[in-house]
């Protein structure tokens, strides 16, 4: 193969050219991983909820830390036509007193489903009351399973039994409480400080304490087959919000902008890399127009030259990809945990796509100059 | 009988008042096996002849007739494939790819059409053989004197069986006595062949091995010897 023959005899020029390919690849994927990391940091809990929809309030804009759904409407989107399974989802803030620092997050109350949650660490399934599951990012607070942390102020304790993955929510661990345990979090924050006091001594807590009783956040359900979620919304009317939970997640704490900007940094390194990749090529062409043209006068067509190009980017390219792809794994390896990097094989896999795209796109260029050398050129010696 | 005949050849370059008429009418034809020398001084459009016959350029007027058909080259796929067919090019400056040794460098060849045979390999041999380079087959180009990379690109052109031979310059860059031995070497393979070979010189004393001289003068056939 020619093609080959070339890279074996100019070894460093090629070996710098598949370098060159790998920063480009490698600094797409680092890219990709820590767009990839903050999204999920921000929304993970909310977009991998195992549901078909997220009901949320009517007019809180899919604003979780808002919307409230009675134990009556709760019900009532459970009984609603073209739902399956529904459960309720309740959002509340908490303050941790981890062992490393404290820090503020969320606790999910789940009414139940807690299979959903991809155990790393400890044991699955539905706490008992007082028990939490918890994203494996808290690790980096000092947290262990097992740990049992006091919550400030409410003067509540969680034991944490398992750590589970990708379930950050603006970019805090989340811990997964049953719904009895979110009720008596809830009920305690509300009255903060006077939480200490009995319930008996303070009727109005005890009112407060009916009223919230069964309610929750969202409620996330499972369609029944055929039903979409816009036939689940036409349903339930105006009391109420249906939206995916990609939807959801997508919604609320500025995260449209952000996935603009994420984007947006994506799509510039990408287009650079295509450049950078088609100009490496580009140069090597314009280097060898006397040979192509001379290849030509023997007799190769168009089509064997451009294979010829074609059969080194996918070998230097291939090259590139598997140095980029061992340092991106390095850099990941080298950052803290807590730092948004989420290496995902399925969009690394569209990353090399995108590469290969890239330098396929970037050929394009040689292409041309291919085209334009003229072969009679090699019979002009005075050029030479 | 004659192989190649060149029909009233014109090529004029340029248009308007920039127009130079490189070549003007020329005719001529070589036979079967023989080996036709062109003779000229600098610019008389010696290169514009062989790049026509090669297929390079297009004659403003005139035709070139191998074996009794013209050729027409409508595209540059066309004119490849009859370069890789009838036509055997060695360029003055010889061109060999600097990344292949002498004998991938013949291969280059069948490469072109397709795939190499283990009968490619075998006659590439016999081809370095003939020209004295059995011993340079793995050799680098860059590792070639002068007068062994001339052969290696001599050679490589027989490659394919070409009907025409078409030389430029064999001996610009090669000292007289090796120039007169590449010359008779050349002359030696096409003759008994079903070959021709046309090769532009303009030193009187290479033009002595051919067959045949013909004198070029201003782009018009001065003298045929
Ligand atoms: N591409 C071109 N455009 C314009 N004029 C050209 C071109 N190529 C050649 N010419 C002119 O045509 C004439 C013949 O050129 P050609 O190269 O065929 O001469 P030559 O006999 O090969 O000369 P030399 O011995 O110096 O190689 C010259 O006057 C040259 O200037
Ligand atoms: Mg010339």
């Amino acid at each position: 193969m020619l093609a080959l023959s070339e890279i074996l005899h100019s070894k460093l020029k090629f070996a710098l050219i598949a370098l060159a390919i790998g920063l480009i690849v490698a600094l797409t994927m680092t890219l990709s991983a820590m767009s990839e990391g903050l999204v999920t940091g921000m929304t993970g809990a909310k977009g991998n909820l195992d549901a078909d929809a997220v009901v949320f309030q009517g007019d809180t804009y899919l604003n979780l830390e808002r919307s409230l759904l009675t134990a009556e409407e709760v019900e009532r989107v459970r009984a609603a036509d073209g739902v399956a399974e529904a459960y309720g989802v309740g959002h509340i803030f908490i303050s941790v007193d981890a062992p490393a620092k404290a820090f503020d997050t969320r606790a999910f109350g789940l009414e139940g489903d807690f299979e959903q949650l991809p155990i790393v660490e400890g044991t699955g399934g539905m706490p008992t009351d007082g028990e939490a599951i918890v994203d494996e990012t808290a690790r980096a607070d000092g947290i262990e399973v097992g740990d049992t942390l006091a919550l400030t102020p409410i003067d509540r304790e969680l034991t944490v039994i398992g750590f589970t993955e990708n379930r950050r929510y603006v970019m805090a661990p989340v811990f997964y409480v049953n719904l009895k345990t979110y009720e008596d979090l809830r009920v305690a924050s509300m009255f903060g400080a006077m939480a200490e006091t009995t319930d008996a001594e303070l009727p109005s807590a005890t009112h407060v304490t009916d009223a919230v009783d069964g309610s929750v956040s969202v409620v996330a359900v499972k369609l029944e087959p055929g039903v979409t979620v816009d036939d689940l919304a036409q349903t339930l009317g105006g009391e109420f919000d249906v939206v995916t939970p990609d939807e959801a997640a997508l919604a609320g704490n500025g995260m449209p902008v952000m996935v603009l900007a994420v984007n947006g940094i994506q799509v510039v390194s990408f287009v650079i890399g295509a450049l950078v990749i088609g100009v490496f090529f580009y140069i090597t062409t314009l280097h060898k127009t006397g040979q192509i043209a001379a290849v030509k006068a023997l007799g190769a067509s168009n089509a064997f030259v451009y294979r010829q190009l074609l059969a080194q980017i996918l070998v230097l390219v291939t090259l590139g990809a598997l140095i980029g792809t061992g340092l991106a794994l390095g850099a990941g390896a080298g950052m803290p945990s807590t730092m948004a990097f989420d290496p995902r094989l399925d969009r690394w896999a569209v990353t090399l796509g995108l590469v290969y795209l890239m330098a396929f796109v970037g050929s394009l260029f040689s292409l041309r100059s291919i085209l334009r050398i003229d072969p009679a050129t090699a019979l002009d010696h005075a050029e030479h | 009988m004659s192989l190649l005949q060149v029909r009233d050849v014109s090529k004029t370059y340029g248009s308007g008042r920039a127009a130079v008429a490189a070549l003007d009418g020329v005719t001529f034809s070589v036979e079967t096996g023989s080996m036709l020398a062109i003779l000229g001084p600098s610019g008389s459009g010696k290169t514009t002849l062989l790049s026509i016959i090669a297929g390079l350029l297009q004659p403003s007027s005139g035709e070139i007739v191998i074996d009794g058909d013209p050729i027409h080259l409508r595209s540059s796929r066309t004119a490849a494939a009859y370069r890789r067919e009838k036509i055997g090019l060695v360029f003055q400056d010889y061109h060999l790819i600097p990344y292949l040794s002498a004998v991938e460098n013949l291969l280059l060849m069948p490469r072109l059409a397709g795939r190499v045979s283990a009968e490619h390999r075998e006659k590439a041999r016999g081809l370095l053989g003939e020209f004295g380079l059995e011993k340079r087959a793995k050799h680098m180009p860059s590792e070639l004197s002068g007068g062994e990379r001339q052969r290696v690109a001599i050679a490589r052109a027989l490659m394919n069986d070409p009907e025409i031979m078409l030389v430029d310059e064999p001996t610009a860059n090669l000292d007289t006595e090796r120039g007169t031995q590449v010359v008779t070497m050349l002359g030696e393979h096409v003759r008994g062949r079903a070959m021709t070979c046309l090769m532009v010189t303009h030193d009187g004393r290479m033009a002595e091995g051919a067959d045949r001289i013909l004198r070029l003068i201003d782009g018009r056939v001065a003298e045929s010897l």
